[in-house]
C-alpha cells in the first residue's frame, strides 16, 4: 500500500520540479518567488518563521492557560538541554527504539522478501501484518503489559508492533513488483533462481525496501512515545508527563517539540542517504 | 507523513468534541457539569451518593469521567466543565488559572509497605531502592518527606504507576519496598499475612482530592455550590459514624449497578478502614488544609516558594464552606 504512494509522491515532486523552473523566468516581478526557487532553504526558513510567529501570537493571546509562547518554550528547551535532562531522557528513550528498529529491520526485510517470493508465505503471513497495520495500536499497547510487564521488553515490543508491519509490507510489495522485464532478461540469459533473486530482484527492490525501513523508523518513533506515555513514563514520556503534572507547560511543549525535531531530522538524514546512495536518479539538480 | 496525518486527525476530533461540548453547554446552562479525573469505582461511592443528595436538593448535576486529573482540570479551566475533582495547586500557581478549590474531599492515604524478610523499620531503608507512583506524585512526596524526617537516604526511587501494579510487584518479589493504597494494603494482608510490614506514617495530611471551580462560576452559582458542599459534608459525617451505610446507599441510589460481586463485597471493609482512620475530612478542609498542603506540595515540587509566603486565598475560596459550616456546625 505504502510503496506506491511513496513512489507517487516522488514522481509528483519530479513533475513539480520542472513546473517551478518554467514559472521563474516569466515571473520577473516576483523577486521573492525567484529567491525561493533558487534557494529552497530560504522558503523553508520563512515557513518555519511564520509558524513560530503564529505560535508566539497564540501563546500571548493566550488561547489556553496551558499554552506557552514560543519564546518560553525555546527558553525551556535550552534550559533542559543545558541541565542535561533532555540528553538523559533521550538516553533512555532511544534504547527501546534502537533495539526495536534493529529487530524489525532484520526480521521485516527477511519476511518481506520471503513473502514476495513465495505465494505460500504470503497467504500465511500477509493477513497478520495487514491487520496489524490497520489496528489501533494505542489500544493494544497497554495489553502488552499484561504479558511482558513494564520494562524494556514491553517498550521494545511496542516499537516492533508499529514498525514491523510497515517494513514487512513494503518489502513484500517491492519484491513482488520487481521489474518483470529485468526478471525476463535474467531468465533469457539462463540465470538460476538464486541468481535471479540475488542479482536482479533484491537489487531492484532495495530502494522501496529502504523506503519501508525509513517509514518503519517513523512508526517506531510513534511506538516508543506511545509506550512511554502508556506503559511507564521514562525518557521523553517521563518529561512530558512530569512537566504536565506540575503545570510546567513550556517544558512539556519543549519535550514534545524535541521529539518531533529528532524524528524529523533522523528521517530527513535517512532520506538524504537514500537519495544519494540508492536512487541517484532522484537527486535534484 | 503518517505521523502528521494522525496528529491532524486527533486535532480534528478534539475540535469536534470541543464544539459539541460548547454547544451542549449553551443549551443547558443551568446544569452543573462535574469532571472526574478517574472512572467511577468503589472508592467514589460516597461522593456519588452526595451528588445524588444534592440532586434531591434541586441541583442539576451531570458527571463526566475523564482519563486523568490533569484533563479534568483543563476541562474546568477551558470552561467545558464547571467543577473538577483533583488538587490543581500547580495549575493555579504556575499559570495563574482562575480556579479555586472550595472543598477537600480526601487526604492522601498511602501505606509504605516493605518485605519483612529484608526490612523492618524506616532506618533499614537507608541506601535501599524504593518504588513510587510517578515523578512529582504524592507518593513520591510522602517518601521524600519520610526520608527527610528519618534522616535516611534512598539509593534510588523508581516509578511504577498504579498502586495495584506496585502491590503485585511487592507480592511477586519484584520490589522490596514501595508505597500502596488502602486496597493494596488489604490485599497484602489477605494474600500474604505477616510477610509485609506497613511502616508508620505520621503527620502527613495533604489533600488528595478536592473540588475546584472557576472563580466566576463560584460567584454566580453560590446557592448550588452551597448545596453540593452541604450534601458532601453531611454524607462524610454519616459515613464516618456508620461506614456500613454505603452499601445501602448504593442500593438506594442504584450506583455502579454493574459492579462485580467480588468488588461489591469490598465496599464494607474499604469504608470501614477509611472511617477508622478518619480519612473523610469532616470540616471540608479550608484554610487549615491549605496550610498543610503548602508544606507538603512545596516538597513534592507541585508548588514553588516558601510555604509561609503562600496565601490561602490564592488557592482556595472558602466562602461557601464557611456558610455551610455555620449552618451544620463544625466537628
Amino acid at each position: 500500500m505504502i510503496a506506491p504512494t511513496q513512489v507517487d509522491s516522488q514522481v509528483s515532486s519530479q513533475v513539480n520540479g520542472p513546473a517551478r523552473a518554467v514559472h521563474s523566468p516569466a515571473g520577473r516581478g516576483l523577486g521573492l518567488g525567484r529567491l525561493f526557487a533558487r534557494h529552497p532553504v530560504v522558503s523553508r526558513l520563512v515557513s518555519l518563521g511564520l509558524f513560530f510567529l503564529a505560535w508566539e501570537i497564540a501563546g500571548r493571546v493566550p488561547i489556553s492557560y496551558a499554552f506557552p509562547t514560543f519564546t518560553d518554550t525555546l527558553y525551556a528547551f535550552v534550559t533542559m538541554l543545558a541541565d542535561g535532562s533532555l540528553v538523559m531522557a533521550y538516553g533512555s528513550t532511544l534504547q527501546p527504539l534502537i533495539i526495536g528498529i534493529a529487530i524489525s529491520g532484520v526480521v521485516g526485510v527477511v519476511l518481506g522478501i520471503v513473502m514476495g517470493l513465495s505465494r505460500m508465505a504470503e497467504w500465511l503471513v500477509a493477513p497478520v501484518f495487514v491487520v496489524l497495520q490497520s489496528a489501533p495500536m494505542a489500544a493494544l499497547i497497554p495489553l502488552i503489559t499484561f504479558v511482558y510487564g513494564i520494562g524494556l521488553v514491553a517498550k521494545t515490543l511496542a516499537v516492533i508492533m508499529l514498525a514491523l508491519p510497515v517494513i514487512v509490507l513494503n518489502g513484500y510489495k517491492a519484491v513482488r513488483n520487481a521489474n518483470p522485464s529485468l526478471v525476463d532478461m535474467c531468465r533469457s540469459f539462463q540465470g538460476t533462481r538464486l541468481q535471479r533473486i540475488t542479482k536482479i530482484i533484491i537489487p531492484d527492490a532495495s530502494p522501496v525496501i529502504f523506503a519501508g525501513l525509513r517509514l518503519g523508523l517513523a512508526a517506531g518513533f510513534i511506538g516508543v512515545i506511545l509506550a512511554e506515555l502508556l506503559i511507564t513514563p521514562t525518557g521523553i514520556g517521563d518529561l512530558i508527563t512530569y512537566h504536565r503534572s506540575v503545570a510546567n507547560y513550556a517544558e512539556m511543549y519543549a519535550a514534545v517539540v524535541s521529539i518531533i525535531l529528532v524524528s524529523t531530522l533522523t528521517l530527513a538524514a535517512l532520506e538524504a542517504f537514500e537519495i544519494r546512495v540508492l536512487r541517484p536518479e532522484k537527486r535534484r539538480g | 507523513m503518517f505521523k502528521g496525518l494522525s496528529g491532524l486527525k486527533s486535532g480534528v476530533a478534539a475540535l469536534a468534541v470541543g464544539v459539541a461540548l460548547m454547544a451542549s453547554s449553551a443549551a443547558e446552562a443551568a446544569k452543573v457539569r462535574i469532571a472526574f479525573g478517574d472512572i467511577a469505582s468503589v472508592e467514589s461511592l460516597h461522593l456519588l451518593t452526595a451528588f445524588e443528595r444534592a440532586k434531591e436538593q434541586g441541583v442539576d448535576i451531570e458527571v463526566t469521567y475523564l482519563k486523568s486529573e490533569d484533563i479534568a482540570a483543563q476541562a474546568v479551566v477551558g470552561g467545558q466543565a464547571d467543577i473538577g475533582v483533583g488538587g490543581p495547586y500547580a495549575l493555579v500557581q504556575k499559570v495563574k488559572a482562575p480556579i479555586r478549590m472550595f472543598l477537600q474531599l480526601s487526604t492522601l492515604r498511602f501505606y509504605p509497605a516493605v518485605n519483612a524478610q529484608f526490612y523492618k523499620t524506616w532506618k533499614d531503608l537507608n541506601g535501599q531502592e524504593i518504588a513510587v507512583h510517578s515523578r512529582g506524585s504524592g507518593t513520591e512526596a510522602i517518601m521524600k518527606l519520610m526520608e527527610e524526617r528519618q534522616g535516611i537516604k534512598f539509593s534510588k526511587i523508581s516509578y511504577i504507576p498504579g498502586s495495584e501494579v506496585r502491590t503485585g510487584a511487592l507480592l511477586q518479589g519484584n520490589v522490596k519496598a514501595t508505597i500502596v493504597d488502602a486496597a493494596g494494603r488489604r490485599l497484602l494482608e489477605t494474600q500474604a499475612p505477616g510477610k509485609f510490614i506497613i511502616l508508620p506514617l505520621e503527620g502527613v495530611n495533604a489533600t488528595d482530592e478536592a473540588l475546584f471551580a472557576n472563580t466566576a462560576f463560584l460567584e454566580k452559582n453560590a446557592a448550588d455550590v452551597d448545596k453540593i458542599v452541604e450534601a458532601i459534608l453531611t454524607t462524610w459525617r454519616e459515613v464516618t459514624a456508620n461506614p456500613a451505610v454505603v452499601t445501602e446507599w448504593r442500593a438506594k441510589y442504584k450506583l455502579l449497578p454493574d459492579l462485580p460481586a467480588s468488588q461489591a463485597s469490598e465496599i464494607g471493609p474499604y469504608f470501614e478502614e477509611l472511617a477508622k482512620g478518619k480519612a473523610f475530612p469532616l470540616n471540608g478542609g479550608g484554610a487549615t488544609a491549605a496550610k498543610d498542603d503548602f508544606a507538603f506540595y512545596t516538597l513534592s515540587g507541585q508548588l514553588t516558594g516558601e510555604p509561609a509566603s503562600l496565601k490561602v486565598e490564592d488557592f482556595w475560596d472558602t466562602r461557601s464552606l464557611d456558610r455551610v459550616l455555620a449552618k451544620v456546625g463544625t466537628k
